[in-house]
């Protein structure tokens, strides 16, 4: 067996090594050169006594009731940090420091706590809180118009539910009944009708793609929000183009139906987001959110009904319980979200929710412009506008539920 | 013509008035009021939900609004504010951390303090730490109790990193000894040593700090200290005019009245004994390097005279560290008052239940305000407050800061009277 790397037999055993060791060994020497580095701390002389900074934020609040404040808080750094006192509206507060159930001062690396605040706040008047750091590092967090936190219960699943029936389900099930009009209609016009839910999708992505960085900005620092978000996006939308593709290597190009479904699956995903707007609206006491939002809501995904149906309006009609599915899967998610949010809401799920939906909108945008394409004139002048019209719209509505 | 011009301001007062009014109302419709009513009623109307689930259950009563105030003790050990305030160092006598000396010049009394500036870490609020720069590791640095005429000496070294000095509020007639960068030795590099030389005038509470720059900082950081000046009861007999703000005509009496007042604030005549006398330094901290103090204090600790632990109700236990100033009710309680704050134009210290004499500067031996209950200073102004309790029933009686937001932020403290 020829040795030298100038030879042709080296293929299968590189400088002579088997393949295995040869996949291995730049890890092995990788972990060698790390440990090196430990033990022999090439940078100790840099360092100085520079101790990283405290890196502590307090991710959101809740008011279990009228005489307490509870607030989230992450220690995104690398080492513990003790939280020594507590300011409410510029003053020493009495506090405690809870951490799964135990009174604690000090939260070690990338943990979280609860500092509950014995407080007789008044409703609508905005608070003013600090943590104090032991080294007297100020932590700043703003009660804006404090609402009570309905808190775990029966009746706010309920609620959540019928609020989700209302802004979710009902919605997008009055705008599928449009179905049986855009059958009835030409190629031309059914084109700009896939424009304009092809207008409504982008609208939705950059809308929920900016609500997704404004949130990342709360993302505790060691979880690198704004990059979580550009993952979500880009993950969902590879997955979902992969899926569409090993779909499509084993029927052909994708049919109606399918495309149908993945509009319904970003719609859902964008929908499950807006539910964690409003859970977590009501996790932190903004039931106020009540009669405006939801009435904007439903203007709003009532749009999206005709979004998810165009792509099946050609060929056979599909049996209606895949109209009942499709509406659910863009629906029902409003109904999960609400309960996620108000239950389990952090800024790092909101905003990688709102991406994954980011991503799923995009990919569907594709699918449908390829669906047009196939069958016409993707850039025509009745589509661009159908385009436009759908953005339009989307920002009409969109101003009946700004926050 | 004047009618009209009346008429003329009131349309306009009533303007004015509604204007401000509609402001306000424009305000809080704005956004709160609105939103909130709607909202209401919008999820109730939507789903019959009711708002309060989670309000009932556990209302602690005792609790029922919390309390403000610093939660746990102080944990160092390397400062006693309550000790702080009776430590006066003579020359004689005196903390040991000082070195200090009496000697004589012919007829002329020097008294020697040793103080150096050292960089330290010192506790302002239980668990909250402050890198100060400190005269002999102390926030506020050492007390200095001396009699008019005395020189003081003070042999300052410099230990900490930056440059420092020491400016003295005394009436100083050479320049050399002001203490400030252009002046005499400058400023003290890290290792440097100077002696600094005052003659003790006028008498007073008096006050030292670092002068050197940036000067907010250096003071800041807790380079200030006490110096008391006794009046000299001599003095007083020969020039009684010196020690009071009158120009009426000098009787006996009323001579005899300055020299035993003088005597009485003198701590090398008998008569002080029966009075009750306390330095407190208002000062502040701020931690976030923001320009506004998170922490206030008398005697740089948050707290350290309020009552400890207490449930708002009169239910109170006395802290390990944080405990009221327990003095006697028949004693006449002498405070002397200097403001140190940074940051913040004027300090105040207010007495609950109580009016007292103050002395503005210590300056003179007549009260320069008499019977009041509150008083204020500027930065660096200083005086002193006699306090009588003697007719009070015993108990707590609160004294803090008539900012309301210095009071809540730590300088807030009781006497106990027994």
């Amino acid at each position: 067996m020829a040795r030298s790397d100038g030879g042709t037999n080296t293929v299968n055993k590189p400088f002579g090594l088997p393949r295995w060791l040869a996949a291995i060994l730049p890890i092995a020497l990788l972990a060698l050169v790390i440990a090196g580095f430990f033990v022999a701390t090439p940078f100790a002389g840099l360092q100085g006594s520079g101790a990283p900074l405290p890196d502590v934020s307090v991710t959101h609040h809740t008011i279990p009731n009228d005489d307490t404040i509870v607030l989230h808080v992450v220690n995104n750094g690398p080492e513990d940090v003790t939280i020594s006192q507590v300011l409410v509206g510029d003053a020493y507060w009495n506090h405690q420091v809870m951490q799964g159930g135990e009174e604690v001062r000090t939260i070690g690396a990338r943990e979280s706590a609860q500092v509950v605040v014995p407080y007789h706040w008044n409703p609508g008047w905005d608070l003013e809180t600090a943590l104090v750091l032991n080294d007297g590092t100020t932590i700043h967090h703003t009660i804006v118009a404090p609402e009570q936190s309905p808190g775990v219960s029966g009746d706010v699943l309920w609620t959540l539910a019928i609020i989700g029936l209302f802004v979710g389900v009902i919605p997008v099930a009055l705008g599928m009944l449009w179905f049986p009009f855009m059958q009835s209609m030409s190629d031309r016009a059914l084109h700009a009708i896939l424009a304009f839910s092809v207008g409504i999708l982008v609208f939705l992505a950059f809308d929920a793609g900016f609500e997704a960085f404004e949130i990342a900005e709360q993302v505790p620092g060691a979880f690198e929000g704004q990059l979580l978000v550009v993952l979500g996006i880009l993950g969902a939308l590879l997955i979902v183009q992969a899926v569409t593709k090993w779909r499509s290597s084993e029927t052909g190009t994708p049919s109606g139906l399918w495309i149908a479904y993945m509009v319904a699956l970003g719609i859902g995903l964008h929908n499950l987001a807006e539910g964690l707007a409003i859970g977590s609206a009501f996790a932190i006491g903004r039931v106020s959110l009540g009669a405006f939002l939801v009435i904007g809501f439903m203007l709003h995904n009532v749009t999206e009904g005709p979004a998810v149906v165009a792509p099946v309006t050609r060929g056979s009609r599909p049996s209606l319980g895949h109209f009942m599915a499709m509406g659910a899967l863009a629906g029902v998610p409003v109904i999960f979200g609400g309960w996620i949010g108000s239950f389990a809401f952090s800024p790092t799920l909101g905003a990688l929710f709102l991406a994954i939906g980011v991503g799923a909108i995009l990919q569907v945008v594709w699918e449908i412009g390829g669906l047009i394409s196939r069958n016409g004139q993707l850039g025509s002048s009745l589509n661009l506008l159908g385009f436009l019209a759908g953005l339009v719209l989307m920002y009409a509505t969109d101003l009946l539920v700004v926050l | 013509m004047p009618s009209h011009d009346y008429k003329t301001a009131g349309a306009m007062t009533k303007t004015l008035e509604e204007r401000l009014v509609g402001a306000l109302k424009g305000e809080s419709i704005d956004r709160r009021t609105v939103l909130g009513g709607l909202g209401l009623a919008g999820a109730a109307g939507i789903a019959g939900f009711s708002n309060d689930v989670a309000a009932a259950g556990d209302h602690d009563d005792t609790k029922h609004h919390g309390n403000f105030g610093a939660v746990g003790e102080y944990s160092s050990t390397q400062f006693d504010p309550h000790e702080y305030l009776y430590q006066f160092n003579t020359g004689y006598d005196g903390q040991e951390s000082v070195e200090q000396e009496v000697y004589f010049e012919g007829d002329q009394r020097v008294r020697r303090f040793e103080l150096n500036a050292v960089d330290t870490e010192i506790e302002i609020a239980p668990g909250i730490t402050f890198s100060a720069w400190a005269y002999n590791g102390q926030v506020p640095g050492p007390t200095l109790r001396v009699t008019e005429g005395d020189i003081i000496e003070v042999e300052f070294t410099n230990r900490g990193r930056h440059a420092h000095t020491i400016h003295p509020h005394v009436k100083n007639i050479n320049p050399a000894m002001d203490g400030i960068p252009t002046n005499g030795p400058g400023v003290l590099e890290t290792g440097e040593s100077y002696t600094y030389r005052w003659k003790a005038q006028p008498c007073g509470v008096q006050f030292y700090h670092c002068h050197s720059l940036p000067l907010k900082e250096h003071i800041h950081r807790g380079l200030y200290g006490v110096i008391i000046v006794d009046p000299d009861p001599e003095q007083v007999r020969e020039n009684p005019r010196d020690y009071i703000n009158y120009d009426g005509p000098m009787t006996d009496d009323l001579v005899s009245q300055l020299v035993t007042k003088a005597e009485s604030r003198n701590h090398e005549y008998d008569e002080g004994e029966d009075v009750n006398e306390m330095v407190m330094v208002m000062n502040g901290f701020d931690t976030n390097f923001d320009g506004d103090n998170e922490v206030y204090a008398a005697n740089t600790r948050a707290f350290a005279y309020g009552v400890g632990d207490t449930d708002g109700k009169g239910n109170w236990e006395p802290g390990e560290t944080k405990r009221p100033i327990q003095v006697d009710g028949q004693q006449l309680q002498r405070v002397y008052l200097v403001n140190a704050i940074e940051f913040d134009a004027i300090n105040s210290f207010h007495t609950h239940s109580n009016f007292f004499d103050y002395y503005d500067h210590g300056t003179t031996l007549t009260p320069t305000l008499k019977t009041v209950d509150t008083v204020m200073q500027c930065q660096a102004q200083r005086g002193i407050l006699e306090i009588d309790y003697s007719d009070h029933e015993p108990g707590l009686y609160m004294f803090h800061a008539h900012q309301s937001e210095f009071a809540e932020l730590g300088w807030m403290s009781f006497f106990e009277v027994v």
